[in-house]
């Protein structure tokens, strides 16, 4: 039993870091652009595909497909910025729905140039790490490891340049940030590149792990839209917080009662936290 | 999402409102042209959908954006079909049982709920739209679990059974014109006045003697209940429902043909349904890209009509008034 | 403006209706699913209707009696959703006057038309693996493909008493296919002396496995069966089986999809399952219709494919045996009268009159395959009695 309970805590920690990573980017978008974004399990799948493209057709290795998949994606997010949300910026509600215009179009848009087979991913590595009785597949732990490190990056880049500082302003308050000489005309494209960059990177890491076809980007979109609403809006400490706890949630209750029970204890905690704190469990208050 | 759409103008009744109502009749009538039962179908699915979009309209009077509208509309469902296959009532009762469940419901929880707001209030029905899917899956005793329940005995009125699609079609639109009567009459009284104070503006209501949680409430109510009048018609036109039926996607659909046709306009559900349910229809034959044309069609109308097709004339006058 | 625009809707849907009026073709429905899951299934049916269409319409049409007719395809999609199946079904019905139905994929989709396609007597083939879809009450409706209802037991038996598996592990999704399948997987292990003794239902776009998994292997079972899941959720079950260190046997017993497994859980994971597979490549015909499939477009071939070529094939010959393509009574008996059938997937008949109340269930033989190097081997050929 202890055994189960140690296993299933692995798994869930694993877990919350493959949705932190789903999570964070939608977060930042939100935080920079107040966009709920429904395209963004869309840019997963994309990056998926670009992933896929880079190791399959032109047989790049692993990480520099990666890479291209990144640049790619921040290319991608300006462009979506510039052309399908900037109108939308006063209006938190029809940037949603035109986020929902968006992801119909990119989704189907996948499902003519790939068709709607699910595609082979190569796998990278194989077999599993032994702790005593405990397994840690190496495929999960090497998503993990480059997770881990792209988010530290991330961090780094949002704590300590120019730019980062500049993104957490506009999270903070997006007046006194424009007072201050933010330039909202490129952080706006910036913060959704990068969201969008964030999205596609997890979708290229999780491909050998999950398998790429057009309609995987749903799961992911669920999964980052909880981890958010628990964590608060815009808040990424939150947000870490949350997929962990989502991820345990999950493992537990799966391990233990039912995979059903999970989705509807995952639900039921959602309403709750919304009821007694609107903010999720990090963020600030909404004024 | 209240500054761009404050100054709304009532609408005088006179010349113009005249021309709307014979446009509305005209368009009613397209299906007895054809005569073809396919266009009875397509009238029928706009009916459906203008009036649950309506009931999302008296939510959206409130300042707020539901995404748990379909389950209200499933509650309907669900109420009509199992009163009417379990108990053997008939549909006369399971209807206003439908609407009168889901409207329960929501006063239960729209208390609480309500204090949530713009966004939050968005992702706490989202949340709850997802809520009442799962748990309906529980239970497959009540609900069919995902096998649905199949053979949902056709609409009878004392015991007339509406066996075609042109009688389901002639229910169906008086129902949706006693809905807009009813949306009419809520915007042009004292309620209606009171609703836009509180989209306006929740805490200058709440200092002048408006109690908008109340109202709120209220509208909530009252929005959900005609959610659960559609569901319950609907399970019974169709004929099958499952809890898959009124997932996150149904809600979303109405919140689009809400908004495109026009958030805040008494016509816009209508306009909205009108343009967008049979708009699958003209792009069937492109099939691998209607959805894609779909998806352009939505945005562009985000875009360019930020009052939804139901502010087009409006805009048009005042684009002439600005160059003269 | 506004006023144009919608006397130009009108006037269009006035167009849209004068305009079905060609002469001797004969349309034939696809409802399918063609956008979001399931569309894998939606496009190799499609395209089996398609290909059975080149067929006849190469050697001039089909001849019915005197007249042949040139045969038309007109492909919906229903997103697997049982209103949009509803709205398709009605336009194929009644404004596209169709009197055959290649579809739906998904059975909630199949049960919602079914209303209106028995009623005006349109005869349906779907692929939909509800018991419910077929009943002495719905005779138009057929399923041209086995479910996991008629292949379990004999390919049960035979894995349960050469494999000498004692337990089995087993994940459904949470839907009425899932639902039904468990039943009759459950019931066919029971039967063969072994047990489904570790079975978890999950929700439908579940992509990690691992704390179910992790629980059913802790229970020791000997095997893990996949029937029931879609093709890539089969394939991540396989991948993360392996991935936490089960060595015991996969096996797949209904469904063919060894191709998308493969696809999501890579050579090495799948090495040694055992799959259910529709069709033997020894077989010439099947082969061939495979071969073409992919030549034509530049895609895998989807495991039901060919049943529904078979399926559409086999309802041409009923309304050339019936002389009519518009009695749909006459066209309806003679499609139950079809015996012993030469498919590309071999000889095939109408069961079903036991389990459904009517034979509108396809028999066709089938066989248990080992995947070695991401390949089907065949190691027994299989009928509803058993296999060898």
């Amino acid at each position: 039993m202890s055994f189960l309970i140690a296993q299933s805590i692995i798994n869930g920690v694993i877990l919350g870091t493959l949705y932190l990573m789903m999570a964070i980017g939608f977060t930042l978008a939100f935080g920079v652009m107040r966009i709920v974004n429904f395209a963004h399990g869309e840019f997963y799948m994309i990056g998926a595909f670009l992933t896929l493209i880079g190791v399959k057709w032109l047989g790049l290795p692993f990480p520099a497909a990666l890479v291209v998949t990144v640049v790619m994606a921040i290319l991608l997010g300006g462009l979506v910025e510039r052309f399908v949300f900037r109108p939308f910026r006063a209006d938190e509600l029809s940037g949603m729905i035109a986020s929902l215009g968006l992801a119909m179009i990119l989704q189907h848009m996948a499902l003519i140039i790939f068709g709607p087979d699910p595609q082979s991913f190569p796998s990278l590595v194989s077999g599993v790490y032994r702790l005593g009785d405990l397994i840690v597949p190496k495929s999960r732990a090497l998503t993990l490891g480059a997770g881990v490190v792209i988010l530290l990056a991330f961090y780094g880049f949002l704590m300590h340049t120019r730019m980062g500082r500049a993104l957490r302003a506009l999270v903070q308050d997006q007046e006194v940030a424009s007072i201050y000489g933010v330039r909202l005309e490129i952080m706006y494209p910036l913060g959704l590149g990068l969201g969008v960059a964030l999205a596609a990177v997890a979708g290229g890491l999780m491909a050998p792990l999950f398998g790429v076809s057009p309609f995987i980007g749903g799961t992911p979109l669920l999964k980052a839209f909880i981890v958010v609403i628990l964590g608060g809006l815009g808040s990424i400490p939150g947000a870490a917080l949350a997929a962990i706890l989502l991820g345990l949630i999950e493992s537990l209750t799966s391990s233990f009662v039912s995979a059903s029970a999970a989705d509807i204890v995952t639900f039921a905690l959602v309403v709750v936290v919304l009821l007694v704190r609107p903010s999720g469990l990090m963020g600030r208050a909404e004024a | 999402m209240s500054a761009a759409v404050s100054k709304k103008t009532v609408p005088t009744v006179g010349a113009s409102t005249f021309v709307y109502l014979v446009i509305a009749a005209l368009i009613a009538s397209v299906p007895w042209f054809t005569g073809n039962v396919f266009y009875f179908h397509v009238g029928i699915m706009v009916c459906l959908a203008a009036m649950a979009t309506s009931g999302l309209a008296v939510i959206a009077w409130v300042g707020q954006l539901s995404l748990a509208h379909a389950a209200f509309v499933g509650l309907g469902a669900y109420t009509s079909v199992l009163l009417v296959t379990r108990l053997g009532l008939p549909f006369v009762v399971g209807l206003p049982a439908g609407a009168l469940v889901a409207g329960a419901v929501a006063y239960l929880i729209g208390k609480p709920l309500l204090r949530l707001r713009g966004v939050y209030f968005v992702l706490i029905t989202f949340a709850l739209n997802e809520l009442f899917r799962l748990v309906m899956l529980e239970f497959p005793g009540v609900s069919g679990g995902s096998s649905g329940i199949a053979g949902v005995p056709k609409i009878e009125l004392f015991g007339l059974v509406l066996a075609e699609q042109s009688q389901v079609y002639v229910f169906t639109l008086a129902c949706l014109v006693a809905v807009t009567a009813l949306l009419y009459l809520i915007r042009n009284g004292q309620l209606g006045r009171r609703f836009a104070a509180v989209e306006e503006n929740p805490a200058l209501a709440e200092s002048s003697g408006t109690p908008t949680a109340r109202t709120q409430n209220l509208a909530f109510v009252i929005g959900s209940s005609i959610a659960g009048f559609t569901g319950a018609i609907m399970a019974h036109y169709i004929g099958f429902i499952s809890p898959e039926t009124f997932g996150f996607q149904l809600s979303v659909s109405y919140v689009i043909i809400l908004v495109t046709g026009g958030r805040l306009a008494l016509w816009g559900p209508l306009v909205g349904a009108i343009f967008l349910t049979p708009l699958p229809e003209f792009l069937r034959g492109a099939l691998e890209y209607q959805h894609i044309i779909y998806g352009v069609i939505l945005i562009a109308v985000l875009r360019f009509l930020p009052q939804g097709l139901a502010g087009l004339s409006g805009q048009l006058t005042r684009l002439k008034g600005d160059r003269s | 403006m506004r006023l144009n625009k919608l006397l130009v809707a009108t006037t269009a849907l006035a167009l849209l209706a004068g305009a079905a009026n060609a002469e001797e073709t004969l349309k034939i429905g696809a409802l399918v699913t063609l956008s979001g899951a399931g569309s894998s299934w939606g496009q190799g049916m499609l395209r089996a209707a398609e290909l059975a269409a080149e067929d006849v319409n190469k050697d001039g049409g089909l001849k019915v009696g005197d007249t042949s007719y040139k045969v038309q395809v007109i492909p919906y999609d229903d997103s697997y959703k049982a209103n949009e199946a509803v709205t398709a079904a009605n336009r194929l019905v009644f404004e596209d006057k169709v009197k055959y139905i290649i579809g739906t994929v998904g059975s909630a989709p199949i049960l919602a038309i079914q209303p209106i396609t028995e009623e005006n007597k349109v005869i349906t083939m779907t692929l939909g693996f509800t018991a419910e879809a077929l009943s002495a009450e719905k005779p138009y409706t057929f399923r041209p493909n086995p479910t996991t209802a008629e292949v379990a037991q004999p390919q049960i038996d035979w894995i349960v008493a050469n494999k000498g598996i004692k337990t089995v592990g087993a994940l459904f999704p949470k839907d009425e296919t899932g639902q039904a399948i468990a039943k009759d997987v459950g019931q066919a292990y029971a039967n063969a002396g072994a047990e489904l003794s570790a079975v978890e239902f999950f929700e439908r776009d579940r992509v990690d496995f691992i704390p179910l998994l992790t629980r059913i292997v802790a229970q020791g079972v000997d095997a893990i069966e996949l029937d029931g899941n879609s093709p890539v959720t089969a394939g991540q079950i396989v991948q993360q089986a392996r991935d936490i260190g089960f060595e015991g046997v996969i096996i797949r017993t209904g469904g063919p999809a060894t191709q998308d497994i493969v696809n999501v859980a890579g050579k090495e994971a799948t090495e040694g399952m055992f799959v259910h597979s529709a069709y033997d490549p020894g077989v010439e015909t099947a082969a061939a219709y495979e071969k073409r499939y992919t030549e034509t477009y530049k895609d895998q071939m989807n495991g039901f494919s060919p049943f529904f070529y078979d399926g559409t094939k086999m309802l041409f010959k009923a309304m050339q045996d019936a002389g009519t393509v518009e009695d749909t009574d006459a066209v309806k008996t003679a499609l139950e009268n079809l015996k012993d059938y030469d498919g590309v997937l071999g000889t095939l008949n109408w069961t079903g009159a036991e389990r459904y109340g009517i034979a509108h269930q396809l028999d066709s033989p089938f066989y248990i395959a080992r995947v070695e190097d991401g390949s089907e081997v065949i190691v027994a050929k299989c009928t509803s009695q058993g296999c060898e």
